[in-house]
């Protein structure tokens, strides 16, 4: 039986808008694929932001360590504990135990009860019996009846506030905040930064704004070594390429932030004015 | 008799003994600890120049790198900890050099 043109037409109208429903669902689909795996997630709230749970593999200890990013970054620049202690940027990939904290490294290069902080000495880590000691506590403090010194509110309330957070560049251009960049038997005496140019990265797509990035204000607390080569293996222009997917990743960028620097959900932190969006 | 003669010279020589072994054991031998004075202070001397890394001319920075190379073995020797750290920062130093001196290498060209 033949088909007559009537006929015909209608089977190739719904064959096409059989493509066209496809094609829709496979865009829908992939922007949804690309928004899970490039738009940064919201970070938690502040006082959990950047917190460490350093898993104790012993079994006598006194449980995992509660590590307060927020804390320990108001007294410390980051390049002190990342460089001279020798913390890695990544949880649990130092290898810290009460053994080498006693022989003085890792949290024992200041928690170790002589060296002194803002005038006053840092109580000591893992110093006693793990039994009968209070002090771990402090550390290993996993369960909510646990004796940590410092809350985030109370502790932060005195710190100019950010979108999120606090606002730590300004808190240390104010004086509230001192970081300490330099331990006695530990760091090596340096001369000051010099050369710190900043320079402009061209965003991957044309709707958002290219980063001016400050040398000047990342190198303060990083030091060179931290970020050269590690996380920034080349000097050559335009051969290293910056992404979200390898910021939301872990790497570049976000090394840091989107961990414990600020969060990368907020666009115009580094973006001016953000994206094209954001404008309108 | 001759045994006791024995006993008795045993018994000097450990009482002698006793004594040297603690003096030698509570101070570390003057080689040891020349040898952990020499490679921290190399180390600090090799790792100060961090800062300045961008201002030093290519031969510096060679030889910096040739320094930190010189340098990983006697790293190598110390204990467990203590090498973990220490070649860590060295390594830091290291990359950082041989980063800068790749980024001049390239200026040049």
């Amino acid at each position: 039986m033949r088909m007559c043109s009537s006929q015909k037409r209608t089977k190739r109208n719904e064959r096409s808008i059989f493509l066209i429903v496809l094609a829709f669902a496979v865009l829908l689909l992939g922007s949804y694929a690309s928004a899970q795996i490039y738009l940064p997630k919201a970070p938690p709230e502040p006082s959990a932001y950047g917190r460490v749970i350093l898993q104790s593999h012993v079994a006598t200890s006194p449980g995992p360590v509660v590590f307060d990013h927020w804390l320990h970054r108001s007294k410390f620049t980051c390049r002190l504990c990342h460089v001279d202690v020798g913390f890695a940027m990544k949880a649990n990939a130092t290898g810290i135990s009460a053994s080498t904290n006693r022989e003085g490294f890792h949290c024992g290069a200041c928690h170790d009860g002589k060296r002194v902080i803002e005038g006053r000495a840092v109580f000591a880590s893992c110093s006693g019996d793990a039994a009968s000691n209070k002090q771990c506590a402090r550390c290993h403090s996993t369960d909510k009846k646990s004796g940590r010194k410092y809350e985030y509110n109370a502790f932060t309330a005195k710190l100019p506030a950010a979108d999120y957070g606090v606002n730590w560049e300004a808190a240390e251009k104010s004086g509230v905040i001192r970081p300490v960049d330099f331990l006695d038997g530990l760091s090596v005496k340096k001369a000051r930064i010099q050369n710190r140019e900043d320079f402009s990265i061209k965003a991957a797509v044309s709707w958002v704004k290219p980063i001016t990035f400050s040398h000047e204000k990342h190198s303060i607390w990083n030091g060179c070594e931290l970020c050269h080569p590690e996380i920034f293996p080349t000097a050559k222009k335009g051969e290293l390429s910056f992404s979200m997917y390898s910021n939301v990743h872990g790497r570049r960028c976000g090394a840091c932030h989107g961990k414990v620097a600020s969060p990368l959900n907020n666009c115009q932190k580094c973006h001016p004015r953000g994206p094209e969006w954001a404008e309108n | 008799m001759l045994k006791r003669e024995n006993i008795a010279v045993v018994l000097v020589l450990v009482g002698l003994a006793v004594p040297c072994n603690m003096r030698a054991a509570s101070s570390p031998p003057s080689s040891t600890t020349e040898a952990v004075e020499g490679w921290q202070k190399e180390f600090e001397d090799v790792c100060s120049k961090t800062q300045d890394a961008m201002i030093l001319s290519i031969d510096e920075l060679t030889a910096l790198v040739q320094k930190c190379d010189t340098l990983m073995p006697q790293i190598e020797k110390l204990d467990e900890t203590r090498k973990k750290v220490y070649m860590g920062r060295l390594r830091m130093c290291r990359g950082l050099y041989a980063y800068v001196l790749e980024s001049k290498k390239n200026e040049k060209k």
